[in-house]
């Protein structure tokens, strides 16, 4: 191996296997030196809450990747390439250009007996976001976000003046055997922190302006199929795995699923519901 | 009580969201047997290495017996980890996606299994380094220990991911980030690992067909290379999926859950079959060259190998037909297949197969006699090699068996949770 080595002579066979040994470690070297260096980029680039979220949407089952025009009929199947986030979408901008949305005419949806107001934007990780007139955002958590969780043992929300990212962490939540992250459906700058009763969990000064910071939200006409979609995925997330899902026609959800059924694993439901893998 | 709950909630933070495992004390008492055996196998190898190789059966006629059996299947057995890595990020067969963490951990149990079965073997472990330092270039055995070394490091590189990916390690962030880096150059491992796999499986067989003073081991081939190395690289290939398929068989009734999707085990078995209908038509030809031709021009007819017992030409037979041409058969014919006893049964011949050809290419070329005051030599080996023997099965057992516990080796087990399993309609047997 060591050409220095006593008695070593030079020829072809030396020259392959030496070389093909050194490339071989060389490639490995480099490999683990590349990773390590692009891993400390990114921390330094804040990019730890968006490489949380790709590597979470990554291992989503694909029936939770689907595009949200495959929710509207737009398309058979098709997986979301932007892990939900539509502003970087050409497919969505031109669909919506071709198709805009239906105005929706009534102040808000009733759907299986939960509220969702139409004043606002819906992520698909359940929460809500709703522009203020003074140009700040509010967040909460959807009505089936809300009765998921009922009323928490604990919520970790971050302080005023923390910087929030799309997709990326905005409070945790825990409740039971329940640990789950919630999702920011916008960029930006905390300024207020609330909680379960105050009806909203933070207060945001939006890293963008007008539209632009919404168009990966879904809103009015869409808020329906998603929601029924998100009923079937609940029922199947609270089946047992031995047996076929059931729930009776007609019925709504209780307001604190949790104390409901607490034999359930809901720390798994949760994670599925609220998009953590 | 509070203790004990305190240590569930503990266990349970790293178990995976979703993935049901059985509690901690029913996991203590099926690790607390193969822990046992992995001690007394400890203890067994210590003597070796500190006593020396007199405490084993083997002597300066017999230097290979059962350590290097071991070896060579386990490393036949671990190829499902190139080979399927090579299949997945190299050729882009995504159905593969849901095996791959799996394949990883039985390569690397493999593999890590035999490197410190090889270093008790060779003895003198604080010596080890001579073999990187002053090596002989020459020797197939050096290609070998290069080869494995690296590949070793790259199965470890490859097993990262799949540990910093467990639930409670990523909610660090640097670890987070340096597996999703890593993982973004995970094909680069795969190409350099399909290379490294390709030449040491190939060495390994050629170790053998090289040696002329043992014509019944003796090939041969093209160039520098022996048949075997080819023979070797192919039948390594083609029980590699086989083999994953019947741990992931396994695994799924010993844990009774369902892991992975019935055509992701088919597309195996397919793969598989496919690769041993190769492998048998090759060693079909290999061994008629050697008949009629290889081995009359040492000096020797075939059917002289075969008039020692208990190695007589059944074991010919049973090694190409019973368990190749079988398997092949079996693995390839699609209405077998979509039966999970017949595609485990296929796989298991398979892998008994792999494990008959290294048998009897390590154990009957030694004990058969080769010059004129030579004798029949039989070999049964100590229970000092027996132990470390059992040492490494324990510690694959225990390796497999925490990292399914803890990482998740099956990203499809999640899904199937929540569906039902399919039912096979009725054939219909004909019209009446």
């Amino acid at each position: 191996m060591l050409p220095w080595n006593y008695g070593f002579h030079w020829n072809l066979g030396h020259i392959i296997f030496l070389g093909a040994f050194y490339l071989v470690l060389s490639t490995l070297a480099v490999t683990l030196f590349a990773a390590a260096r692009r891993s400390r980029r990114a921390i330094l680039d804040h990019r730890v809450e968006q490489i949380g979220w790709h590597a979470d949407f990554h291992e989503l089952p694909p029936r939770d990747r689907v595009c949200r025009h495959v929710l509207t009929g737009e398309f058979k199947s098709r997986e979301c390439p932007h892990a939900f986030d539509c502003r970087e979408c050409e497919t969505h901008s031109r669909l919506i250009e071709r198709h805009p949305l239906k105005a929706v005419e009534e102040p808000e949806e009733d759907l299986v007996g939960m509220t969702f107001p139409l004043d606002r934007y819906y992520h698909r990780g359940h929460t809500w976001a709703r522009p203020e007139t003074d140009g700040t955002v509010t967040i909460g958590l959807d009505d089936l976000g809300s009765r998921l969780l009922g009323k928490p043992d604990a919520i970790e929300l971050p302080q005023a003046g923390a910087h929030l990212e799309a997709n990326g962490t905005a409070f945790r939540v825990r409740k039971g055997d329940a640990d789950v992250r919630v999702l920011s459906p916008v960029d930006g700058e905390v300024v207020a922190a609330g909680g379960p009763d105050s009806g909203w969990y933070l207060k945001v000064r939006p890293a963008a302006a007008g539209e632009a910071a919404f168009r990966h939200l879904l809103r009015g006409a869409e808020i329906k199929p998603w929601l029924l979609r998100e009923m079937d995925r609940l029922q199947k997330a609270l089946s047992p795995s031995t047996g076929a899902y059931t729930m009776a026609d007609g019925g709504v959800l209780v307001a604190d699923l949790t104390a409901s059924c607490p034999k359930a694993d809901w720390d798994a439901v949760c994670g599925e519901m609220f998009l953590e893998p | 009580m509070v203790r004990q709950g305190t240590a569930r909630q503990f266990d349970k933070q790293f178990i995976a969201r979703g993935s049901s495992r059985c509690s901690a004390p029913k996991f203590l008492l099926w690790i607390a047997p193969w822990a046992a055996l992995l001690l007394f196998g400890l203890y067994s190898a210590a003597l070796c290495l500190i006593k020396g190789l007199n405490q084993t059966n083997m002597d300066n006629r017999f230097a290979f017996g059962l350590w290097i059996f071991l070896d060579l299947t386990v490393i036949a057995l671990g190829a499902g980890a190139f080979f399927t890595g090579f299949l997945l990020y190299i050729l882009k067969v995504d159905e593969l996606r849901s095996v791959i963490n799996s394949a990883v951990v039985i390569g690397l149990v493999c593999y890590s299994g035999a490197v410190c079965v090889l270093a008790v073997d060779v003895g003198q472990p604080l010596r080890a380094w001579f073999t990187f330092w002053y090596p002989n270039v020459h020797s197939m055995l050096t290609e070998v220990t290069f080869c494995i070394s690296c590949y070793l490091t790259v199965l470890a590189i490859e097993y990262l991911p799949i540990v910093l990916r467990n639930r409670k390690l990523r909610q660090v962030p640097a670890f987070l980030v340096f597996e999703f880096e890593l993982h973004k150059l995970i094909y680069v491992l795969a190409g350099v690992g399909t290379f490294l796999s390709f030449f040491h499986q190939g060495s390994l067989g050629g170790l053998y067909g090289v040696l002329r003073g043992r014509p019944f081991a003796f090939r041969e081939g093209l160039a520098v290379w022996p048949s075997t190395f080819f023979l070797f690289i192919i039948s390594a290939a083609a029980v590699g999926p086989s083999f994953m398929l019947l741990t992931t068989w396994l695994v799924e009734k010993i844990s009774r859950k369902r892991l992975v999707r019935p055509a992701v085990l088919q597309l195996l078995g397919r793969i598989s079959g496919s690769l041993l209908a190769v492998y048998v038509l090759a060693k079909s030809i290999d061994t008629l060259v050697w008949i009629n031709r290889t081995s009359p021009e040492t000096g020797f007819q075939a059917w002289q190998y075969y008039s020692w017992k208990p190695f007589g030409s059944w074991i010919l037979v049973a090694e190409i037909g019973l368990c190749g041409l079988l398997p092949a058969l079996m693995l390839l014919a699609p209405k077998l297949r979509r039966k999970t006893g017949w595609l485990v049964t296929g796989a298991f011949l398979a892998c008994l197969g792999v494990a008959l050809n290294r048998f009897v290419l390590t154990v009957q070329t030694l004990a058969l006699p080769t010059l004129s005051f030579d004798r029949f030599m039989s070999y049964t080996p100590s229970w000092q090699e027996t132990g470390t023997f059992l040492a490494v099965v324990a510690y694959g057992v225990l390796v497999y068996s925490f990292s399914f516990r803890y990482f998740q080796l099956f990203p499809q087990e999640r899904e199937l949770k929540g569906e039902m399993p399919k039912v096979e309609e009725p054939e219909l047997v004909g019209r009446y």
